[in-house]
């Protein structure tokens, strides 16, 4: 298990992260999402061991992160990292040597991780002269190439086209059922929906939300109701007390219920016309999300 | 560890190629400035030759001329450097060195006294006998170095290849730093090794390279010297090249660590012209005091630049070619520069982690200090 426990961090007088403590688990994908400016590079790059913590610490496994531990994590840092003349192969068989790879294995990894991301066309060729989106899938293959057993990804979806997600996904995917603990921040929250595991939402450097997005929409639990009755007049659930319009679409309605049975408005809308549908609404996570962040 | 690419070797080319074209020229072209050759208009013989007796150790040719026409077309046209024309005037291009002047004055001055002399019955052969050059002995204080020219020219160009590579190097490392800075790959970089290792790292690997350019450009120097015979390679030349190289080590890393701090501090080539003046300054500082110790290698300028950390890369060398240094000078001056190595690496180093993060404006110093706690 990584975790970060009351980590605490300021440039001057600006409080970047203040007491964060999260755990991202062997074998799970946590989504860590936030708000621009929220903290997620800060608090990565604390737990690369990029930058120093002014308070707490980062452990793994239950110890205390150091050098050695830390060559053994993945990185994929917010903006692109590599040397623009230096030749892809060439820099993931360096970058993989700095890890603690042997000269043999480094290269052999090298090979793989380029066939794995579809860039082995290119493995030849200086950085600084690839499109930016294969920059990004060697800026993975980096990550990767050193067989890490924690992988922090930092806005990773950025910049690739959807085979690129969808390779993306598959090895985010695959580390994670080898064990490996996988957290990645991004703003493309039905990726982060669809992949995670669990969320972690930060907003002005404090967590505000940690769990599963089950959880986190129990916790939010707001019972809203999408009912569409034909020809009906729109107050036909006005008569019920504890009920209230949240919003018009479609010919619908969607319907906050405050303490009330849902069979009660049932009828109340059978009473009133054909019910053409009646179905509970889950808030999306970019729901949840706005909904936390502004508060 | 860092890139060979091909700048290296083409520097390496050029500064081998401009070594040899000075010792050529030394070897093949020089033998004939030395010479004074003296044109003689309707003036004896005799004269020219009190005037070159007087000149020495200066090289006087005596060369006959019928007329001023012939003798004046021959200065001109640079076949002589002057002429003494009937004994009273000296014609030259653009004048004639002091020294030839005094001795000019003082040849004109016996030929009087000789012609006194024979006048008052002195014969000529006792007269020229009193007119030989004596000869003085010279005793000194200290032991002289024979082969002091030669050395002095040899430790001339190991400080000017010395403030080369240091320089050279020094930007080298500074432009590392910044093309990790904004190339971002620092990131990538320091979450597998601390900042410290970094910085070591970058500063080794360039000084090696650095000091195989000096060992390679000094060997093939020495090499192309002695088989052109342009002078003569005294046999302690080694020792001063050994000598020169183990400066520029400490000298470098010294440097380079002034360098690196420089280069994390700013996130643009352009602004880095800036950041490093004060360096620039004490490097070329530290070039010309060792040039004024040729000299006067026991002033106690020339004392103090051997001895302080910033300069003593530069100014020992030229102490210890021309036999200035004591051996304690020697040591004190490497056990400073060490010791100030030792102080400045870990705070480079950290200075280093705290800066080098900051992309965009410039970074103060006390930031940076902070940022690394």
């Amino acid at each position: 298990m990584l975790e970060l426990i009351d980590v605490s961090r300021r440039y001057g007088d600006v409080v970047a992260l203040d007491g964060v403590s999260f755990a991202v688990r062997e074998g799970t994908i946590v989504g860590f999402v936030g708000p621009n400016g929220a903290g997620k590079t800060t608090a990565m790059r604390i737990a690369l061991g990029v930058l120093e913590p002014d308070r707490g610490e980062v452990r793994w496994r239950g110890t205390r992160v150091g050098p050695d531990e830390r060559r053994r994590f993945g990185y994929l840092p917010e903006e692109r990292g590599l040397y623009p003349k230096m030749r892809v192969l060439e820099q993931l068989v360096y970058l993989a040597r700095l890890h603690g790879l042997e000269k043999e294995r480094a290269v052999a990894r090298a090979e793989e991780v380029v066939r794995l991301l579809g860039v082995v066309d290119r493995a030849g060729e200086r950085v600084e002269n690839l499109s930016l989106g294969n920059q990004q899938r060697v800026q993975l293959a980096a990550a990767l190439v050193h067989e890490p057993e924690v992988l922090v990804l930092d806005e990773p979806f950025g910049g690739l086209d959807p085979i690129g997600v969808d390779v993306l996904i598959t090895v985010l995917r695959d580390a994670a059922a080898r064990g490996a603990p996988v957290v990645f921040s991004s703003h493309q929250l039905e990726l982060v929906e669809r992949l995670c595991d669990a969320v972690v939402l930060i907003n002005h450097g404090r967590i505000v939300a940690d769990g599963t997005i089950g959880e986190l929409r129990d916790s939010r639990a707001r019972h809203l109701l999408r009912v569409e009755v034909a020809a009906a007049d729109d107050r036909w659930f006005g008569a019920i007390p504890g009920v209230s319009l949240v919003e018009r679409s479609d010919g619908a309605v969607v319907l906050e219920l405050d303490g009330v049975d849902e069979q009660r408005v049932l009828d109340m809308a059978r009473a009133s016309g054909d019910v053409r549908s009646f179905a509970p609404v889950r808030p999306t996570l970019a729901e949840l999300f706005r909904e936390v962040v502004q508060e | 560890m860092r890139l060979r690419d091909k700048g290296v070797l083409i520097s390496t080319a050029i500064t081998i190629a401009v070594l040899s074209t000075f010792i050529l020229i030394r070897a093949y072209g020089g033998a004939g400035s030395s010479v004074f050759d003296l044109g003689l208009v309707r003036t004896p013989r005799a004269t020219g030759e009190l005037i070159a007796a007087a000149a020495s150790p200066m090289n006087v040719r005596l060369h006959d001329f019928a007329d001023d026409a012939h003798a004046t077309d021959a200065v001109r046209s640079g076949v002589i450097d002057a002429a003494l024309i009937g004994g009273t005037t000296i014609l030259s291009k653009r004048g004639i060195p002091s020294q030839l002047d005094a001795a000019f004055r003082v040849g004109l001055m016996l030929e009087r006294i000789r012609d006194a002399l024979v006048r008052n019955g002195v014969s000529p052969e006792d007269a020229g006998r009193l007119f030989a050059p004596p000869q003085l002995a010279s005793r000194t204080l200290e032991a002289m170095d024979p082969n002091r020219l030669e050395n002095e020219t040899v430790a001339f160009v190991a400080v000017l290849l010395l403030y080369g590579q240091l320089f050279g190097y020094g930007i080298w490392v500074a432009s590392g730093v910044i093309e990790e800075k904004s190339s971002r790959v620092v990131e990538m970089l320091l979450s597998a090794i601390r900042p410290r290792q970094l910085l070591a790292g970058k500063i080794f690997g360039i000084g090696l390279l650095g000091l195989l350019q000096l060992a390679v450009i000094s060997l093939f120097g020495i090499a192309l010297a002695s088989a052109t015979h342009a002078i003569s390679i005294p046999a302690h030349s080694a020792g001063i090249l050994a000598l020169t190289l183990v400066w520029f080590v400490f000298g470098f890393a010294f440097y380079a660590s002034l360098f690196a701090v420089s280069g994390a501090l700013v996130s643009r080539m352009e602004e880095l012209q800036n950041a490093i003046v004060p360096i620039n300054l004490a490097i070329l500082g530290s070039f010309l005091i060792s040039i004024t110790s040729f000299g006067s290698p026991d002033s106690t300028l020339s004392r103090l630049a051997a001895l302080l950390p910033f300069s003593s890369a530069l100014a020992m060398p030229v102490r210890i070619a021309i036999g200035a240094a004591a051996p304690w000078e020697i040591a004190l001056s490497l056990v400073i520069l060490a010791g100030s190595i030792a102080l400045l690496v870990p705070l480079a180093g950290r200075l280093y982690a705290g800066a080098v993060l900051r992309i965009g404006a410039r970074v103060k110093l006390r930031d940076a200090w902070r940022a690394a706690a």
